[in-house]
């Protein structure tokens, strides 16, 4: 795996690691505001997206339905704002925490269920986390969604919550990154590979695959409160179809082998999404012309292909020498 | 509530589904044939209720019975489209992951709804009731639009020549074979990619004419395609992925639950639907009237 | 160590494997050998967990195993491999029995430490032993068919089994590739001081190594003895004889 995917050593690893880190530290000197809420935008997309990739691209299982986690982590965060004299940072942390539970007990069921079915009812879950949040008017406003969720003071300007959120998204993908380097990380490609031959040595793939929908779930809460406390708003569209849907494709788009392949599918996204959209109205045109090309003469997404044409060099380099 | 207001809701509910099934059967024979998750069929649905617009307002606005030029015309166009889509696109990725297809009928689903907004902008259009289905019946004293017993009409018929279809033709017997076992199939020697082409523009079909016969109670309009693809889905998937029967039956427990449904809890009735889903997964993930796979 | 009592399983009123009874003593190497469909499969499955059985019980070290379940049954002490090749494809030939040692050890709810060194030593001793060492970066599906057979035996050693039961081990391979196979199979299960339980569609593999042989036929077992007594036996002869004549 290691050698098919990142074909990077681990002194490239660290070199690519810094440099990415500085460059997200500096950055905001040299943009305007709207270009940092890019920014956010794009990061908090990346954590769910790899979040999602988790379970998508690690343990293999698709699911059509994190729109709905997230949904959950930005809806708890804000109606815990809005509703109770609760701090900001119990705020913050209920988001995921609540999701990760309600993971639990929506994984339980889903997980018994294999390839086109377990699809099918994490979006069938999802949509009922969607009709619940449009259709319990009192308590989540519904259609409205909840407009102007009290953000602390040091959070509402830009520059600081840009930081915030870099804080917390490297944390997040440090975590993920150790996820799938670790034995546990291994024993969920194992179970992607031949879930028949994991449990013939001994796993008990039903509670691994449980505690990645867990995993991916607290992920996509993550992103969910980040985006509640970046935007102050929330809209009942958040839990839709369409946003996992987008989600989907954009793991997709860089290539869900790969761990920073939602990273890139994020940025080129977010990225055609604002470039497209100021010049023409028909920017799904353009994007749905532009995963078809993808799909037919760029397999494995970009990131994919990338780290291929980088192990293959390696390959020839070696044999050169 | 009183008799006849049941008998009344009743109906509401029966042609809700009877509607909603011409999607969702075409949906499911697709997958079931061609394993794919076809997303764009929502799209094609909006499509054939647009040909039906423009056939009736644009193209023949003028001569009599143009709604049902409409719907003979509407609906082959949506399948030759079809056509060109599966033997351009489609074909080159069956042997992909199910995440490819899923992402591939996605594009779909964006390019075609666009290329909808680029002809017919967005507005709603509506398209009259043809004069004949005009008007109501009464039951009991209670009026029910004529059209909605004409559209619990047309998913009957549809259910009954797709039962002839595939019980009773050689065609049929095909994609009863490949329902059952795809290598087996191919090992019989049968042109397997003509068969995908003509059961994928057959559900292009359905799909279309759907939308022709849905689109005069609703008016046409961008959007329209999002809900009903997933409530095709959850059809599909309480009925059986691949099952004909199985679509009919779920059309109708979708069409009954959201008509009572309604009366109880007018703001969740949406959500018992996806309940009634997450049952029939956990309990038969191959459904009411599906097999399950070996 | 090992005992199987009147085990039975039917499907659809067919009894695909029909009381049966056996014992195996630690340190043998004995087989079942039978003509397809005998339900010799069928049998693995139960033994492994994989199907419940209708009746009959599992015993091994003492403990009763009928109806854990396929996980579980590992954790006792029994490895298994599959007729089909059953490994991780998309992994590394290395990782595909690291993985084994990892659950072994329990060491797979471990979240946080780098996985690539955990155990290096002891999976490379696996593939050493398996010759197998050389490809260890190679992505597994990409391993020659013979190899990946030897994989997946590898990956069957990784869980530290103390009975190991082997589906046709060398089905699909050539004639010279198979005796190489099953010599290795030998060597590997003496030096580890193994029990071996193999099926083989092939008479001719089995009387090189096994100890004691026995014939699967419709479900049930109707001969057991040395390979001298099974071949000298008329109805196992009779059995063959008509399918090949089939």
């Amino acid at each position: 795996m290691k050698n098919l995917f990142s074909g990077l050593t681990m002194k490239e690893v660290k070199l690519a690691l810094i440099i990415a880190v500085t460059f997200f530290l500096v950055l905001p000197l040299f943009i305007t505001e709207g270009w940092i809420s890019l920014v956010i935008e794009i990061l908090i997309l990346s954590l769910a997206a790899t979040g999602l990739n988790l379970m998508l691209g690690y343990a293999g299982m698709v699911s059509f339905g994190p729109a709905g986690f997230y949904a959950v982590g930005a809806y708890t965060t804000a109606l815990v704002l809005m509703k109770t004299k609760l701090p900001f940072v119990l705020a913050f942390v209920s988001g995921p925490i609540l999701t990760a539970l309600l993971a639990v007990c929506i994984g339980w069921f889903c997980v018994r269920l294999t390839h086109v079915y377990f699809a099918l009812l994490t979006l069938a879950f999802s949509q009922i986390i969607f009709t619940i949040i449009h259709g319990w008017y009192s308590f989540t406003k519904g259609d409205d969604g909840i407009v102007g969720v009290p953000i602390p003071d040091f959070l509402s300007s830009i520059y600081n919550f840009y930081y915030f959120n870099l804080i917390i998204i490297a944390g997040c993908t440090w975590f993920l990154w150790r996820i799938i380097k670790s034995p546990f990380g291994k024993t969920l490609q194992a179970i992607r590979e031949n879930p028949q031959r994991a449990l013939s040595v001994g796993i008990n793939v039903h509670r691994y695959q449980l505690a990645t929908f867990v995993l991916s779930g607290l992920f996509l809460g993550v992103a969910g409160t980040l985006f509640c406390t970046f935007s102050k708003n929330v809209f009942p569209n958040y839990a839709h179809w369409l946003k996992s849907t987008e989600m989907l494709v954009v793991c997709l788009l860089g290539g869900i082998n790969v761990f920073w392949g939602p990273f890139v599918g994020s940025f080129i996204y977010q990225f055609l999404d604002n470039f497209i959209s100021g010049y023409t109205l028909y920017w799904p045109l353009v994007l749905g012309t532009t995963i078809i090309l993808l799909l037919l003469f760029l397999r494995g997404g970009i990131a994919g292909y990338v780290a291929n044409r980088i192990s293959l060099k390696q390959k020839t380099n070696k044999q050169v020498n | 509530m009183t008799l006849p207001g049941v008998i009344i809701q009743l109906l509401c509910g029966m042609s809700t589904a009877m509607g909603i099934f011409l999607i969702a059967v075409g949906l499911s024979l697709i997958f079931g044939t061609l394993r794919i998750l076809n997303l764009a069929h929502g799209v094609l649905y909006m499509l054939g209720a647009y040909l039906c617009y423009w056939i009736t307002s644009v193209l023949l606005p003028n001569i009599g019975g143009s709604f049902w030029w409409s719907l003979l015309l509407g609906p082959i166009t949506v399948a030759i489209f079809g056509g060109v889509v599966e033997v351009l696109l489609l074909r080159r990725i069956y042997n992909r992951e199910h995440l490819d297809q899923y992402l591939l009928t996605f594009a779909l689903v964006l390019i075609v709804s666009d290329l909808i907004k680029f002809a017919w902008g967005v507005d709603f259009h509506p398209v009259p009731i043809p004069p004949v289905l005009n008007g109501a019946f009464f039951f009991m004293g209670l009026p029910f639009p004529k059209y909605n017993i004409f559209l619990i009409c047309c998913g009957i018929f549809t259910f009954i020549g797709l039962r002839y279809m595939i019980y009773s033709t050689k065609l049929g017997k095909i994609i009863r074979a490949m329902l059952h076992s795809r290598d087996m199939t191919s090992a019989l020697g049968i042109n397997v990619p003509f068969v995908f082409t003509v059961v994928f523009m057959l559900g292009c079909w359905l799909a279309g004419l759907g939308g022709a016969l849905i689109v005069p109670t609703i008016s046409a309009s961008p959007g329209m395609d999002m809900n009903v693809l997933i409530e095709s889905f959850v059809i599909v998937v309480i009925g059986g992925l691949g099952s004909l029967s199985g679509a009919f039956l779920g059309a109708i427990i979708y069409g009954l639950v959201n008509a009572f449904g309604i009366l109880i809890a007018p703001r969740l009735a949406v959500a018992f639907i996806y309940i009634i889903m997450i049952v029939v997964l956990i309990i038969r993930p191959w459904g009411l009237m599906g097999e399950p796979e070996k | 160590m090992f005992r199987v009592t009147k085990l039975k399983k039917s499907f659809g009123g067919l009894a695909a494997v029909n009381k049966v009874d056996f014992t195996l003593k630690k340190g043998e190497i004995s087989s079942i050998i039978g003509p397809n469909g005998a339900g010799k499969t069928t049998l693995f499955n139960l033994l492994t967990g994989h199907i419940r059985p209708d009746s009959g019980s599992i015993h091994f070290k003492d403990k009763e195993i009928t109806f854990l379940s396929p996980n579980r049954v590992c954790r006792s002490g029994i490895g298994r491999s599959f007729q089909k090749t059953n490994i991780f494809p998309k992994l590394s030939v290395y990782d595909n029995v690291q993985v084994a040692l990892l659950s072994h050890h329990k060491k797979t709810r471990n979240l946080i430490q780098e996985s690539g060194t955990i155990f290096k030593e002891e999976t490379e001793e696996i593939l050493q032993t398996l010759g197998l060492l050389d490809q260890k970066d190679m992505m597994a599906g990409l391993l020659a068919h013979g190899d990946q057979r030897i994989l997946e035996i590898g990956i069957t050693l990784g869980t530290h089994p103390e009975l190991i039961l082997l589906d046709e081990p060398t089905a699909g391979m050539s004639p010279e590739e198979s005796k190489e196979t099953m010599q290795l199979i030998q060597s590997t299960v003496r030096s580890r001081n193994l029990t071996l339980l193999f099926i083989e569609h092939d008479m001719s593999v089995v009387f090189g190594i096994s100890e004691i042989v026995r014939v699967m036929h419709l479900g049930s077992i109707i001969a057991e003895g040395t390979p001298q007594e099974i071949r000298s036996n008329d109805e196992v002869q009779r059995i063959y004889l008509a399918e090949e004549s089939q």
